[in-house]
């Protein structure tokens, strides 16, 4: 145990710190006054995940087994690769006046910042981990499909052909790649771990967007209290990580980090920063389709919203944009995703059929939009009235020629919309997933707007009724920010309902034929039954199961209905049907519920039973 | 020199934390520890063999009772001692002529808990 926990701690740095590292060092050499010392190792881990992914797509464009010696030896020549660029771009010539000088002083926090930066730091971990060590166990459902894939390339040493737009291969690989690496099994806490790596890092993603873009360490700082700790658990922080929700958490991890380029190529009119910004968002198409399309909106809101402010000067502006982006690194990496995206793999999900259903009128109830009490259950009361805090102390002070108000407007405007009114803008996704994303923004101006608070209080003429609002806020937003981590100690493992349920898995998997039996379980009163499949490695869609009974009724389409009858009816003309017609010779159930149920039933022998897992064989 | 605290703490807090949770994961990643539970099973589902295996899971060194019935008529019954986490192989054997045709089915009791076990042979 000891030794495996060794092997994925040191695999960490390996695959998530080294390549960005190296990238970066490539890029700007090792000390650059355009980067602050943290912005660098915060970008470290989403470049290196980036570059990583990147290295599995080419091996297996390659045809080579994707292996872990092969990976080593991949990250270390992209390592040595860039190493040498950095050698002949830095070390032989000197240093130009430009590149002098020591970073801005943003970053460089006082003793007291530094002091509420960790004392935050030490609240959201300690919060996250509190919570992920009653679900530890791989037990969750998203996370059990996604590791069936992760399994399936580690077995395979290729990347799997999904046939189906729900999965994106940028899920995948970083875990593939960290079993290949360290051996530790995807059964494990390592995808959870990873997962929490990518949580804290969005909280420090945040930050620097938070600094950079408002050259205030106070707001930097206070974005780590408002990002990490407040609604530490809610979606989408601890329930995404123990829910496996991946997409969704590195999403949030490189959104930040793509509009942090973004929004440095147009201020600072510097090609390498609109590169980098292509980069990082060639890095989520390959991840999260949702969030690819939340940040494609959010970059559009923004540039038009400025646009608009300065709307004497937009020709003059559009051209200086281009300007930006006709130079030799932002087009070499255009050059590279159009290769990769054409030539190399193209994502699952960038079909036609995909992108209409995502686009045009909301097709279903769950896509019309949330009502304002939805989104502020989502978000958070206590996130969301700070977030309108910042959005009114924004608005006195906007100057509309800086790129940073309409950042901080067109953000959280076009976030909000997609959320609340998805119709106007043709959007047809779920509307709840899109609310998740309103966290982004509302921790951008959250940050700002207190800030802002605590300075114009100091310089308030009334003190008692400042000091008043002042602790009125502050308590309101500690015990409601704070809430749902009160509940994680309240909370109860369900470690042996997984283990029970992998035993039974053990057990089918041992004694069955897969080209003969067909196994049919209960997913609505199983724990961890997701986890399943990756007994048998068949096929995705094996065992088959009965999903959610709500799954059943669709007004748009008739959905099958056999898995739900097998398991809910058995004994009805319909389900014998449905038994002749698929195979389903096994059924696994809940033996408190079915498994009382099924006892009655003369056609099902009982072959396994225990406290909690009840399995009966179809005569 | 702040950002540099920040990255090293943070580095230090995130290699307790992940070496927590992975203890954590790894030490309840078992089917004995802090569990309370047992199975029963046949060793093989899928043809007429009765031979069934008991675990026990139970935490303490276990003694478990069974019944075997071939349509409600007990045919045979006895005792076994089980380990704590171990599993106990057992081949009843039974005449021919009163199980054939039959549904035979295997009570196991541990204390309050029956689990049953059951087939239809040929």
């Amino acid at each position: 145990m000891y030794i495996s926990l060794l092997k994925l701690i040191l695999n960490i740095p390996f695959l998530l710190v080294l390549p960005g590292m190296f990238f970066q060092a490539a890029i700007f050499g090792w000390k650059n006054k355009k980067m602050a010392f943290l912005e660098r190792a915060v970008l470290s881990v989403p470049f290196s995940l980036i570059i990583v992914d990147l290295i599995v797509l080419l091996l297996n464009r390659m045809n080579i087994l994707i292996k872990g010696p092969i990976l080593i030896f991949s990250v270390l020549l992209f390592s040595a690769v860039c190493f040498a660029v950095f050698h002949w771009r830095f070390e032989k010539k000197k240093k130009t006046e430009k590149d002098k000088g020591d970073p801005e002083k943003i970053f460089d926090f006082s003793a007291w910042q530094t002091v509420f930066i960790l004392l935050s730091l030490f609240l959201a971990v300690f919060i996250r981990v509190a919570y992920l060590s009653d679900t530890i166990i791989p037990s969750a459902t998203d996370l059990g499909h996604h590791m069936y894939w992760v399994q399936t390339i580690i077995n395979t040493g290729h990347l799997p052909d999904y046939g189906m737009p729900d999965f994106i291969i940028g899920e995948h690989m970083i875990f593939a790649a960290a079993n290949l690496v360290s051996g530790v099994g995807v059964m494990t806490s390592m995808p959870a771990i990873l997962l929490l790596f990518f949580n804290i890092f969005g909280i420090f993603t945040m930050a620097i967007l938070v600094g950079r873009i408002f050259r205030n360490p106070n707001m930097a700082a206070v974005s780590f209290f408002v990002a990490g700790a407040l609604y530490a658990i809610n979606p989408p922080q601890g329930r995404y990580v123990s829910g496996g929700v991946i997409g969704n958490v590195i999403g949030d991890m490189l959104i930040p980090v793509s509009i942090y380029f973004f929004y440095r190529a147009f201020s600072e009119k510097n090609s390498l920063f609109a590169g980098l910004f292509l980069f990082s968002f060639g890095g989520l198409l390959y991840t999260h389709h949702l969030s690819t399309f939340v940040l494609i909106f959010s970059v559009a809101a923004i540039t038009i919203l400025h646009l608009a402010l300065n709307f004497k000067n937009i020709f003059q502006t559009i051209v200086e944009w281009i300007r930006i982006y006709f130079n030799p690194f932002p087009i070499a990496i255009i050059l590279l995703f159009a290769a990769y995206f054409f030539l190399i793999f193209t994502p699952s999900y960038f079909n036609t059929a995909a992108v209409g259903q995502a686009t045009g009128e909301p097709s279903k109830a769950t896509r019309v939009g949330l009502a304002l009490s939805q989104i502020d259950g989502s978000v958070g009361s206590a996130l969301l009235i700070l977030g309108v805090l910042g959005f009114l102390l924004i608005l006195f002070e906007i100057n509309p020629k800086k790129i940073k108000y309409s950042v901080a407007l067109g953000w959280l405007a076009i976030v909000f919309l997609m959320a609340w009114k998805p119709g106007w803008l043709f959007v047809n996704i779920p509307s709840d997933r899109v609310g998740n994303y309103l966290y982004l923004p509302l921790v951008f101006l959250a940050s700002f707007g207190m800030v802002k608070y605590f300075e114009s209080f100091r310089a308030s003429a009334s003190r008692f009724f400042a000091t008043v609002f002042l602790f009125t806020i502050l308590f309101f937003v500690i015990t409601n920010g704070l809430s749902d981590s009160a509940d994680v100690f309240k909370s109860k493992n369900m470690f042996q309902q997984a283990m029970e349920t992998f035993h039974s898995g053990e057990y089918l998997a041992a004694t069955t034929d897969p080209n003969q039996d067909v196994i049919l379980k209960d997913h609505v009163n199983i724990y961890a039954d997701s986890w399943y499949k990756l007994f048998f490695m068949k096929d995705y869609k094996y065992p088959l199961s009965r999903g959610n009974l709500s799954r059943y009724i669709d007004p748009t389409k008739p959905r099958e209905t056999c898995t739900r009858d097998m398991i809910s009816t058995p004994e009805t003309e319909a389900a014998k049907a449905c038994f002749s017609e698929t195979g389903v010779n096994y059924v696994v159930v809940n033996a408190q519920s079915e498994g009382t149920s099924f006892q009655k039933y003369p056609d099902f022998s009982q072959v396994y039973a225990s406290d909690y897992i009840a399995i009966f064989k179809r005569d | 020199m702040s950002s540099k605290i920040i990255i090293i703490s943070t580095t230090i807090l995130l290699i307790v934390s992940f070496s927590t949770l992975f203890v954590i994961e790894a030490k309840n990643h078992d089917y004995d520890y802090k569990k309370i539970w047992s199975a029963a099973y046949f060793e093989n589902p899928r043809d007429d063999s009765l031979d069934f295996a008991i675990e026990n899971h139970e935490g303490i060194d276990a003694k478990y009772g069974y019944r075997i019935f071939s349509n409600d008529e007990k045919l045979a019954e006895g005792e076994i001692d089980v380990k704590a986490g171990a599993r106990q192989k057992i081949s009843p054997v039974l005449p021919g002529e009163k199980i054939s045709g039959t549904r035979v089915m295997i009570e196991v009791k541990y204390n309050d808990e029956n689990y049953k076990i059951y087939k239809d042979l040929k």
